[in-house]
């Protein structure tokens, strides 16, 4: 039950955030080489690739895109579970539909979401790197930049955000989906419902995150 | 008391706050409680299970009143008793297979290679080893409530509860799952106890449940027909 989570969540999202990350970094590193290049500051896409890219954005956009993808149909399947009465029929038979439904799924998009931020941000390095030749940097000068720039705690920023993200997607969407009331028809309800929520938690947590962990 | 697997003890319905319900369901017996949808007819085996908690009066199973248990050992009460839900309530992403070893998963220690076993064995009886792997949306009315049915008696419960289980069965076919759900005949009676509610009972099985009531206005009146 958790590999097949962790399998529709994470291995099957692979190429979608390789696309995002590798197009998302290349536009941006590629404009910093050029802008920051005019005033000399190219030193800074170290920072830059590091602060925005790795500790910022690939956890929230890595975040971002299992909520739309993977907490919809979390979502979805537990709100038709508890519309079609199987929730009930767990309960019945003594299965707490809490550890057969909800767990794997919150166990499994948190594990998702951290091997998917360490994909996004790998992927990310790379693309600078390439976007950083394509500039005229060199890649060995690019390199040493990046890794001057990264730091042990920014790897662990990281981690805790990919965590604390993970667990929104897994929880959010499983209390939306069972706590639907009526037929069929409330089943889109619960996945808009639980999308709205999950973003507007994890830009909160985001900003959270920016004042907390200095 | 411990001797009667399921009793009703002055059992108030929350719409019918009149009437009341006794009833005495013996071991190695089959009973049935009929009524319409309005009845509340449909709450008796979610009062049985602790999921439904009466108005007044209270429901005990093996002497033990499951409503009034805290949730695990409620939880854990629940998975000796066999049951068979109003619609079926199969697991709809898992195959009839997957969902017949459901309960053994959760309510025994078994190993997978020995649920595997005891699955491809209850599946045969029930005449569903050609459909194991169908989803519930890909099989008919017959095979989902085998299924459900199967999943009902995987662990070989001595009480099964069944919810309306014969709607939308042929005779011949609802015939076939009391019988079943029996689980063979000895000198006491069935070998199993069985306790059946919904709105419709074939005729032809009227003479295998010893006990048969209609639910009218919150009472129970025997059931003539």
């Amino acid at each position: 039950m958790l590999f097949n989570q962790i399998r529709f969540t994470a291995l099957h999202a692979v190429p979608l955030i390789i696309l995002l990350s590798g197009i998302l970094s290349f536009l941006l590193i590629s404009q910093a080489v050029r802008e920051l290049g005019r005033i000399g500051a190219t030193e800074l896409i170290g920072r830059l690739m590091v602060v925005a890219i790795v500790r910022e954005l690939g956890p929230l956009f890595t975040a971002l895109t299992i909520a739309g993808r993977s907490g919809t149909a979390i979502a979805a399947e537990l709100s038709i579970n508890k519309a079609l009465g199987e929730v009930q029929a767990l309960e019945g038979m003594g299965i707490d539909p809490v550890q057969y439904l909800v767990l794997p799924r919150v166990g499994g998009a948190i594990v998702s979401l951290l091997g998917l931020v360490v994909l996004f941000d790998l992927v990310a390095i790379t693309a600078g790197f390439l976007a950083a030749l394509a500039n005229g940097m060199s890649g060995p000068r690019y390199a040493e930049i990046v890794t001057e720039s990264l730091a042990l705690r920014d790897v662990w920023f990281t981690l805790v955000k990919a965590l604390v993200f993970g667990g929104i997607i897994g929880i959010v969407p499983s209390f939306h989906g069972l706590v639907v009331r009526g037929g069929p028809t409330a089943v889109p309800i619960a996945a808009r419902q639980s999308v709205v929520a999950c973003i507007v938690l994890i830009f909160s947590f985001a900003g959270l995150f920016v004042l907390v962990l200095r | 008391m411990n001797d009667v697997p399921l009793r009703f003890e002055g059992v108030r319905l929350p719409d019918w706050p009149d009437g009341e319900i006794s009833l005495d369901v013996a071991a190695n017996t089959a009973a049935a409680v009929l009524g319409s949808d309005n009845s509340g007819v449909g709450v008796l085996v979610s009062m049985a299970l602790g999921l439904t908690a009466p108005s007044e009066g209270r429901v005990l199973v093996h002497g033990q009143a499951l409503a009034a248990l805290p949730d695990r050992e409620a939880l854990a009460a629940r998975r000796k008793l066999g049951y068979l839900p109003s619609g079926n309530g199969l697991i709809h992403n898992l195959s009839l297979a997957d969902n017949v070893a459901l309960p053994l998963r959760f309510g025994t220690d078994l190993a997978d290679g020995q649920i595997r076993r005891r699955v491809e064995v209850i599946m045969a009886q029930l005449g569903l080893t050609a459909f194991a792997s169908l989803r519930p949306a890909t099989a008919t009315v017959e095979q989902c409530r085998r299924a459900a049915l199967a999943r009902a008696v995987a662990f070989d419960p001595d009480l099964v509860l069944l919810e309306q289980p014969f709607n939308g069965l042929t005779d011949r076919a609802a015939a076939e799952l009391l019988e079943l759900a029996r689980g063979g005949e000895l000198t006491a009676g069935s070998r199993r106890t069985v306790f059946v509610t919904g709105a419709y009972l074939p005729p032809l099985l009227r003479p295998r449940l010893e006990t048969r009531y209609r639910l009218v206005r919150g009472r129970l009146e025997p059931d003539e027909g």
